[in-house]
């Protein structure tokens, strides 16, 4: 349970709330850098926290991002011209550069400076391996630009992707640190997931339900990990990192890639669901980035020329009860991700949480909204910076491991839990 | 490449907006039937040594739903295989003895809160007794200003009993945890 008052504070996140005020703090995934793959490609509309704002790629490579409307009549840029160095207006031909600047005016002289005095709120787009990331604050407390490794990979080795997903960005991400759901909901696909199956953690997961939990507290959210039983009373370990705000890991299951999310409101009632995949040390397959193409693992399928799941409200996210019955999927839902995605949103936009009747299990789930509430308030009351902002906190891997029971997974598995280049990920 | 729309989507199937995943709407969410989902729960939470109880006290006079609060009387070390139940001492929060069978009797969850490694023993004596009545296990270690080394005690002495275990490092989280579970 949560009171109204504290689910009102981590929901809300449009300009002016406390919540909305500490994503701004971050560097965060704002599209996906082959939205905007060429000079004066077309423009992308992009709501974000609440704002709506447009993106593009100017005629020489540099990224914009700024309010969607053009300051004369408030028309829509994405109707906008991109061209010689900036994106215009073709209602009246007013012209923006990259930062929101108005460069030209056409009805003024332009020896009268008129279009100087007319800037569109801006921010700075920037490109970190496939993702174009936005920093929505104050330009005085801008961080350090993301360190997260599967950001900062050849490209060879990664895969992103990222899905609409129609619910708060809380609900959404709280899924993302809640193990117990796995040996449930996504019992089916971890047999039959080309990224999923054939590990031999996926055994352990499938004979014990009854997961055991560790929650620890990291300098940039937490470490929750879950303990099943193995062989000759070792314990086998998953652990699933939580960085503020909003960055989880899935463990890893055998030599398939990593994978995990970045869960970024759209508005209060809309989330970017972002997925991505990588492997530490190697290239990713053909097989394996077809199959994230595919829309297996945490990736989806789309309606055609959207980043709308294929599976979505409107069609009952293609409920096949006879895979259900067959023991195919859990749910009757294909694939994880909507496995996932269907439930969060059936929740309602905005999940009422003063209903839920949470058990000692969910203490991952209860802390990490203790650490938003504080980190919050830490921010609005006194100015302190929230934790995840700096590189040592984003550089967390998840990991899988059997340890004997003496040993506290914290300790055991420290260097495993941390980003060391050119070594592969610990998984079983 | 599983094709969805050829094994799965009947275009022709009747999706109305009340009877469909549609309704997850913020309208449709006022139907909701309006109900209290669940009853009471007995919660038990005991302060296994004098830092957990101190933060235990500043919250004990807040409204919980039925939560009863208890500390372990300082009496030496436990020794859980000599120890039954009913002689471990506990004491309510205004002093007065409690008695860990009749606690435990009825109660949906047992919280363990600790800030040193001191009383793992009777923390197995309170574990032991919830996991005859199969009630749930949670340990809290209570690592505010101590050092890495000694929340590991702290974590060790529950870690075989607790089925949930928390390491915080603030002890605002007692009250968090347990509003989030309706003590």
């Amino acid at each position: 349970m949560l009171r109204k008052e504290y689910n009102d504070l981590l929901t809300q996140t449009d300009p002016g709330t406390s919540m909305g005020d500490m994503f701004r703090q971050y560097w965060v995934p704002a599209l996906l850098a082959s939205e905007l793959a060429e000079n004066d490609c077309d423009p992308v509309r992009v709501k974000l926290l609440g704002e709506r704002l447009i993106a593009f790629r100017d005629t020489e490579g540099r990224y914009g991002l700024m309010d969607e409307f053009c300051a004369h009549r408030g028309v829509s840029l994405w109707f906008g011209r991109n061209e010689e160095g900036g994106l215009r207006c073709p209602y009246h031909g007013w012209k923006y550069d990259h930062t929101g600047q108005c460069i030209e005016v056409p009805s003024e002289s332009a020896e009268s400076g008129f279009c100087q005095k007319v800037k569109l709120r801006s921010y700075p787009l920037i490109k970190v391996g496939d993702v174009l990331w936005t920093h929505m604050g104050s330009e005085e407390n801008r961080p350090p630009e993301p360190a997260w490794e599967f950001a900062n990979l050849p490209p060879e080795q990664t895969y992103t992707s990222k899905r609409w997903q129609e619910c708060n960005w809380l609900q959404a991400m709280e899924g993302g640190i809640d193990s117990s759901h796995v040996s449930f909901l996504h019992s089916g696909s971890l047999k039959t997931d080309p990224l999923f199956k054939g590990a031999k953690g996926n055994q352990y997961n499938q004979n014990d339900k009854k997961p055991v939990f560790e929650v620890v507290e990291s300098d940039g959210g937490l470490y929750i990990g879950a303990r099943r039983m193995a062989e000759d009373d070792h314990y086998y370990w998953r652990i699933t990192p939580w960085v503020m705000p909003s960055f989880t890991m899935v463990p890893p299951r055998g030599d398939h890639p990593v994978h995990g999310h970045f869960w970024i409101p759209i508005d209060d009632e809309n989330c970017w669901a972002w997925s991505f995949d990588y492997h530490p040390t190697r290239a990713l397959t053909d097989k394996e980035r077809q199959a994230m193409i595919d829309g297996y693992g945490v990736h989806n399928q789309y309606v055609p020329g959207t980043f709308r799941p294929r599976q979505n409200k409107d069609n009952d996210y293609l409920m096949d009860r006879e895979a259900q019955r067959r023991g195919e999927t859990y749910s009757g839902i294909w694939g994880i991700a909507m496995q996932d995605a269907s439930l969060q949103e059936s929740m309602g936009p905005i999940v009422d949480r003063t209903k839920e009747n949470l058990v000692s299990t969910d203490n991952g789930i209860i802390m990490a909204r203790h650490r938003l509430r504080k980190a919050c308030e830490a921010l609005r009351d006194k100015g302190i910076q929230p934790p995840g902002l700096v590189p040592e906190h984003q550089q967390v891997r998840s990991a899988a491991r059997v340890l004997p029971p003496d040993q506290p997974f914290k300790d055991a598995m420290k260097d495993d839990l941390t980003v060391r280049p050119g070594v592969k990920q610990t998984s079983v | 490449m599983m094709d969805l729309k050829e094994v799965f989507f009947d275009p022709n199937h009747p999706t109305l907006l009340g009877s469909c995943a549609r309704a997850a709407t913020a309208e449709e969410a006022r139907f909701r039937v309006q109900y209290p989902n669940s009853r009471t729960r007995s919660s038990r939470i005991f302060a296994l040594d004098a830092g957990a109880a101190e933060a235990m006290y500043a919250i004990t006079e807040d409204p919980w739903n039925g939560a009863h609060f208890l500390t372990l009387v300082d009496r030496g070390p436990v020794d859980p295989a000599t120890t039954d139940a009913r002689d471990l001492p506990l004491a309510h929060p205004d002093g007065t003895s409690a008695d860990l069978t009749e606690e435990t009797d009825g109660a949906d969850v047992v919280v363990l809160l600790a800030t040193s490694g001191d009383n793992e023993g009777a923390a197995e004596v309170i574990a032991r007794e919830a996991f005859h009545r199969h009630i749930m296990c949670a340990g809290l270690a209570l690592g505010s200003g101590k050092s890495d080394a000694s929340v590991d005690r702290v974590v060790n002495s529950m870690r075989r009993f607790a089925t949930v275990l928390v390491v915080a490092r603030d002890n605002d989280y007692i009250p968090a945890m347990l509003t989030a579970l309706r003590a």
